[in-house]
């Protein structure tokens, strides 16, 4: 051995004075080598073999470093190609024969054995002859004892599998292929043998059969076995009587015959079709993606006494969406997939989940892009439907959610006809020509000790596509403690609220990225006879821009996390000496998980409010800040929203004020809203 | 405020004297198969998000930009499926899509990877830079990829990686390990079996070396093949004990018994075990003697006695000592033992043949009476403990005359799958009894009818032990790494994470783990192995201070002298610090002491250093070794003065649990 090594350094270092790529890394490889470094050695080597790839010794001296790691399998590969590269050296070859044996590589053993024994040179002619001889009668021993094993017991399938396997070993393709056959008739749903028997028919020349039982494989139930049997079919898709000679060969192989009759459906071959549908439900009732499709033929020719037990059956046994898909097709008879080289339904889950995440993680226009691809794998997914309504939804395209929701709707699925039933009625008002919206703030106040409450009942015509829309309103602002003691103040008593009903007509905008503009006329009536500061009817006109935006995960079902709203009026109040004010607050903080048990589900966030005036009046300027909580109850209608809020004010401007510069107050109340 | 919580959040461990990942953090609600994956190489889980390994499945709190300076820094951040991170750093979906079923990993293309359910993907792009680790495998189309980034790096894959962590992308974990990633943690205590029949040519003293590395404490070797002593073979199994010794490794000899060796088989026909089809018992590689015939029994007895003589073993496996074959009395031409002893021994308990139970024509066919067929399958069964019992006391024959010797029963379960009483005559709640008169470790071995059962069989299997015996110290568990029969995926054999998670839920649910067999094993996998048997159960981090707790003791990635719970900590060797089960910290000291125990293959309960050298109580069921950094001048063993033994420069010290004090 280190005669050969030196002998190949030595031609290394004369091929490098020709300038060899390989010359480097040979020569470390070798080095390596002899340190027992023999991971870099290999490394060395395959670098070398990469840069030389046909110099045999250099595959020869990487096997014999790869056999000093225990690495035999890529030994024998190196050794292999070794003697593919010389196939004169015999020793080498000799090499990879046993290579061959010692990793279950029997056959190939075994001939490569026979013909050294036969055409090798003198020193490994003697060698081959016994090692063949050796290998030989143990097979044909073994042959022996399980051809006596299958005649005692002829239905035993592991020892016509092992009978097989063994005579293949021997190269006796026919003795191989009759067991490995009687194997596949006893145990059919192993598709594994379909491949053992391919094998063996195209060894005896029988290509025909072999490339139709790798067909039948390619499409067994097997994912594995139809991998490897793809590997060895061409890679164009079969013809129609190439599926019907592997359906001779494998008559029980559904998705095979499946396959079969949507390729034929596709052709136009209907009748062909229906023939091979009917043989997979006759074959496998319970094949209920078959039995609709052929319901769907005989509806299609107007057999309907063909069609009905068999769309009957796949209404009580199918799952809903099959069980959908008929109820449609009932009116339109329709194909139920596509035949492409594709796993239909693999499409469209793969698009459901990556539109879930999507959704989840507030990538609308993602998750519209997968909902779509998703409603074009499954058109009669409702739940899909329901998606696409919520994803246009929050991508503020109302007119087409809309239409989503009214189809999802028509789910047979309770849950979720009921879900997009609710979210159309939240939706349709906005398209409605008539919409009143009521809603209602009432709260209590620490600083005040009093509690506050506001309400406006407003119905809004929808003009044409106009985007204005006129409406009649009724506000109600008042409180319970009417106006402050005035004992304890030197001035005239003061009201805390407006204490009046203000009924008008009102003309808004649309919303538009969170801002709408509107103004108001009317009359503030009071309803304090006692209060002298005002008369009993006043004119009210006020109107301004509003501004509302939420971030992160807002207190709607099932969400939590992160959350950030900000809400700004600027608002003329003709009632206020003509003033502008200007009204910012701000929250955020975390929307809690919300509990199972009772519905109860949460916010803790933190205010930063601020109020400022054109006329700088100091009741109308300061700022406030402090903690909150918000929260509701599953049980109670969504929009009912409980707060409390506690916060420290800041007044901003001294003059006039008859309080201090500084105040707390701990508001606590609820808010209720609904359109009709 | 936001980037501030950000940045709180998503920080990364401050690395202590070490380039190892410790901790992981998914990023969402939905940590998906995460946490499967990446504790089944020892990594912890923060909630906190202060940790080494991020997963980011779904929104992102951070840039692009922003998890790249987190992998500039030493992160690994894995990003799944389409996403705006994706995207910005390069991995575009395109409009061209692809039924994925079979996939190629580049380190291993000749792999078969299946997935078991297709899923159609787009065609991604990939950034420059990026390397490919996994592609379609007809279409090419690159599915999982990597970036690396300083000392960190980005892991994208196409989809995720199933629900079991295991179902799409078998290296995930090595990907990672190219991308830079260290495991946390090391343990040495793992057995592995070893045939070294076709292996001859190898040089065990690099395979010694490369075991120790994967964290093999104990070699069982396949000892048939030594039972006829020949120069060469002798001469080979002897350098392949010292050379595991060497290394710290003990060497056990695996024995099949009723399978003797090829030369018995071919010398005495007479002896030769028959199937129910009355042929010779060769059923696959194993060839059967008739243990029950008393001649043969004598004449193996005697020569398993001359092998184990003639060898240093630490001990002795007697493994699978009970009938053939899982497909039970329905496969006649497998069923034994069906030789005349046995056959007149049933006889004669029954008043007939054996073999009329197997003729359709009989009236005692099961087809017709089952009462016959339970006789024997009752019969055989006390005959495997017969035998169980019997073997068990020649090996304590052995070890009278040699103490040290451990003594292990392989034996298949029967507990989690109950049919293995009736087709092989194994009968778990027979023998486990035998541990209250005899010294042995029970090692189970996971039947081939329950392999594609997931990772989640073993803590079922210790549980179904739990009852047969409160020597719970001596169970272990074989797990068969082997091309499975079952139709599994997306491997034939486990690898990867897949037997990332054998391992490590198997070394949290038995005190030792053994492998079948060590050239199974995948090269790749090797480097990951110690980590997936080390069994953590805390870690916290405080500075340059660690707070650990484990199972069993293990290995702390660790660079320079050491203290645990405040003592200068004497068993470390470069890289390593090896601590005793149960909690403890670790923190950098000043100094070494004298000397360093580098590498020890018992059960460590404690270690300190002393003036003049160290001292350690360890625990052992066969000789321990351990490995010095410099000769020790004396040696003391539970106080008495002992002449110190050594394999090379490994010290050899006694069975049982004792106190060692050495000074240098």
């Amino acid at each position: 051995m280190r005669t050969v090594w030196m002998a190949f350094v030595l031609s290394a270092l004369a091929a490098g004075q020709s300038k060899d790529a390989a010359y480097e890394p040979l020569q470390k490889a070798y080095e390596q080598s002899r340190a027992r470094q023999y991971d870099a050695a290999i490394a060395n080597f395959e670098r070398a073999a990469a840069l030389a790839p046909k110099r045999a010794a250099i595959h020869k001296d990487l096997a014999y470093t790869l056999l000093k790691t225990g690495d035999t399998e890529a030994a024998r590969d190196h050794f292999g190609e070794a003697m593919r590269l010389d196939a004169s050296d015999f020793h080498v070859a000799l090499e990879y024969a046993f290579l061959c044996y010692e990793t279950r590589q029997r056959a190939e053993a075994r001939r490569l054995f026979e013909r050294i024994r036969d055409r090798g040179d003198v020193g490994s002619r003697a060698t081959a002859a016994r090692t063949f001889q050796s290998i030989d009668s143990a097979l044909a021993e073994g042959i022996a004892r399980w051809r006596r094993a299958v005649e005692l017991s002829p239905n035993n399938f592991s020892a016509h599998q092992e009978l097989a396997r063994l005579a293949e070993e021997r190269d006796d393709a026919k003795l191989a292929a009759a067991h490995y056959e009687a194997a596949w008739r006893l145990r059919p749903d192993l598709s594994e043998l379909l491949l053992d028997v391919g094998r063996v028919w195209k060894a005896l020349g029988r290509n025909e059969e072999a490339a139709a039982a790798l067909l039948a494989a390619s499409r067994g139930s097997q994912p594995r076995i139809a991998e490897r049997a793809k590997a060895l079919i061409p890679s164009r898709y079969p013809y129609v009587y190439e599926f019907r000679k592997a359906l001779e060969i494998d008559p029980k192989n559904v998705e095979l015959r499946r396959e079969l009759a949507y390729l034929l459906l596709e052709m136009g071959k209907k009748d062909e079709a229906e023939q091979e549908f009917r043989g997979i439900v006759d074959a496998a009732p319970g094949d209920l993606l078959s039995t609709a499709q052929l319901g769907f033929l005989k509806l299609a020719r107007k057999d309907l006494p063909g069609a009905t037990p068999l769309l009957n059956r796949v209404l009580e046994q199918g799952d809903d969406e099959l069980a959908d898909r008929v109820r449609v097709a009932l009116k339109l008879p329709q194909s139920l997939k596509s035949r492409k080289d594709a796993a239909p339904d693999s499409r469209g889950t793969e698009a459901k989940a990556l539109a879930d995440k999507s959704l989840k993680a507030g990538y609308m226009k993602d998750a519209l892009k997968y909902l779509t691809v998703a409603h074009e794998a499954d058109p009669m997914d409702f739940a899909v439907m329901l998606k696409l309504g919520h994803a246009y939804n929050q991508l503020k395209q109302d007119r087409e959610a809309i239409k989503w929701f009214s189809l999802a709707r028509k789910s047979s699925d309770p849950s979720i006809s009921s879900e997009a039933d609710h979210a159309w009625h939240n939706l349709r008002p906005a398209f409605a020509p008539f919409r009143t919206t009521v809603w209602m703030f009432p709260f209590y106040s620490s600083r005040w000790k009093d509690v506050f409450s506001y309400a406006q009942v407003k119905t809004e015509i929808k003009v044409g596509n106009l985007p204005l829309r006129p409406y009649l309103t009724t506000r109600f602002i008042g409180d319970t403690r009417q106006a402050l003691d005035s004992s304890q103040l030197i001035v005239a008593p003061q009201y805390l609220s407006e204490s009046s009903f203000i009924v008008g007509a009102g003309i808004a905008t649309r919303t538009w990225r969170g801002v709408t503009g509107w103004f108001e006329a009317g009359e503030a009536i009071k309803y304090l006879g006692s209060r002298k500061d005002v008369g009993a009817m006043i004119p009210d006109y006020r109107g301004g821009l509003s501004y509302a935006r939420g971030f992160g995960h807002l207190l709607a079902p099932s969400s939590h996390g992160l959350f950030a709203e900000t809400n700004a009026d600027g608002i003329y109040v003709s009632r206020f000496n003509r003033d502008m004010l200007l009204y910012s607050q701000n929250r955020a903080g975390y929307t809690l998980r919300s509990a199972e048990n009772t519905g109860f589900h949460a916010q803790l966030y933190w205010n930063w409010n601020a109020t400022l005036d054109r006329k700088g009046e100091y009741w109308a300027n300061y700022i406030e800040t402090g903690p909150g909580v918000k929260f509701r109850f599953q049980p109670l209608p969504p929009s009912v929203v409980f707060s409390v809020n506690a916060v420290r004010g800041n007044y901003l401007v001294r003059e006039g004020n008859p309080r201090g510069p500084v105040f707390y107050d701990l508001r606590a109340g609820f808010w209720y809203a609904f359109t009709h | 405020m936001r980037s501030l919580i950000k940045t709180v959040l998503f920080a990364i461990v401050p690395v202590a004297a070490t380039g190892a990942t410790f901790s992981y953090h998914v990023v969402g609600e939905d940590k998906g198969a995460w946490p499967a994956i990446l504790t089944s190489v020892g990594l912890t889980e923060s909630p906190t998000g202060i940790a080494s390994v991020f997963v980011v499945r779904g929104a992102s709190p951070l840039s692009a930009a922003q998890w790249l300076e987190r992998a500039g820094q030493g992160a690994f951040v894995v990003l799944e499926g389409d996403s705006p991170v994706a995207r910005e750093l390069g991995f575009v979906p395109s409009q061209t899509r692809v039924v994925v079923r079979g996939v190629e990993d580049v380190r291993t293309p000749k792999l078969e990877i299946v997935w078991e359910k297709a899923v159609e993907l787009p065609v991604y792009t990939v950034p420059d830079g990026a390397k490919v680790f996994v592609r379609e495998r007809w279409a090419k189309a690159p599915l999982m990829a990597g970036l690396r980034k300083g000392p960190g790096g980005v892991l994208w894959l196409a989809v995720s990686p199933g629900p079991q962590g295991h179902e799409r992308f078998p290296y995930l974990i090595q990907a990672l390990g190219d991308l830079g990633f260290e495991a946390p943690f090391r343990s040495a205590q793992l057995w592995a079996f070893f045939d070294g029949s076709y292996r001859s040519r190898a040089d065990l003293d690099y395979l010694a070396e490369r075991w120790r590395k994967a964290g093999i404490g104990t070699l069982h070797v396949a000892a048939w093949h030594y039972y006829d002593s020949t120069p060469e073979g002798d001469a080979y199994l002897k350098r392949l004990i010292e050379a595991c010794h060497k290394q710290a490794i003990l060497v056990y000899a695996w024995l099949e018994l009723p399978h003797v060796s090829e030369k018995f088989w071919s010398d005495h026909p007479e002896w030769r075990e028959k199937t129910a089809l009355l042929q010779d018992a060769e059923l696959d590689w194993r060839k059967l003697i008739n243990l029950t015939n008393r001649d043969a029994f004598r004449t193996v007895a005697a020569g398993v006695k001359g092998l184990l003589g003639r060898f240093d073993w630490d001990g002795v496996n007697l493994a699978e000592l009970y009938f053939e074959s899982l497909e039970g009395y329905l496969n006649p031409a497998r069923f034994t033992p069906m030789n005349p002893d046995t056959r007149a021994e049933f006889k004669a308990k029954q008043g007939y043949d054996p073999l009329e139970l197997f003729d359709p024509n009989s009236p005692r066919h099961p087809s017709k009476d089952a009462s016959g067929m339970r006789a024997l399958l009752e019969y055989r069964a006390d005959l495997a403990r017969r035998w169980q019992t019997e073997w068990i006391g020649e090996m304590e024959a052995v070890r009278r005359g040699r103490p040290d010797m451990d003594l292990v029963l392989t034996h298949v379960d029967d507990r989690f799958d109950t049919r293995m009483r009736d087709l092989i005559g194994a009968d778990a709640g027979r023998v486990l009894p035998l541990l209250a008169q005899h010294d042995f470790t029970f090692l189970i071995e996971d039947p081939a009818t329950i392999w594609n059962l997931g990772p989640q069989r073993y803590p079922k299997i210790a549980s179904a032990y739990d009852p047969l015996t409160p020597r719970k110290d001596k169970m272990a568990i074989d797990i068969n790494i082997v091309e499975r029969y079952q139709d599994v995926y997306p491997t034939k054999q486990q690898t990867g994470t897949e037997l990332f998670q054998l391992v490590h839920l198997s070394s949290g649910a038995f005190p030792r783990v053994a492998l079948y067999f060590e050239n199974s094993i995948l090269k790749d996998d090797l480097a990951f192995l110690p980590a997936a048997a080390s069994t953590v159960t805390r870690l916290e981090q405080t500075g340059t201070k660690l707070a650990i707790d484990s199972k069993r003791g293990m290995g702390v990635p660790w660079t320079g002298p050491a203290k645990v719970d405040g003592r200068p900590w004497p068993v470390r060797d470069d890289k390593t610090v090896w601590v005793p089960a149960g909690p403890h910290a670790i923190e950098p000291a000043a100094k070494d002491g004298v000397a360093r125990m580098l590498d020890f293959n018992g059960t460590l309960e404690s270690a300190g250093t002393t003036a003049k050298g160290f001292e350690f109580a360890y625990r052992s069921s066969s000789r321990a070794l351990a490995k010095l950094d410099r000769a020790p001048r004396t040696l003391e063993i539970d106080g008495s003065q002992q002449q110190p033994v050594f394999f090379d420069s490994t010290l050899v010290l006694p069975r049982g649990q004792h106190i060692v004090s050495l000074t240098f």
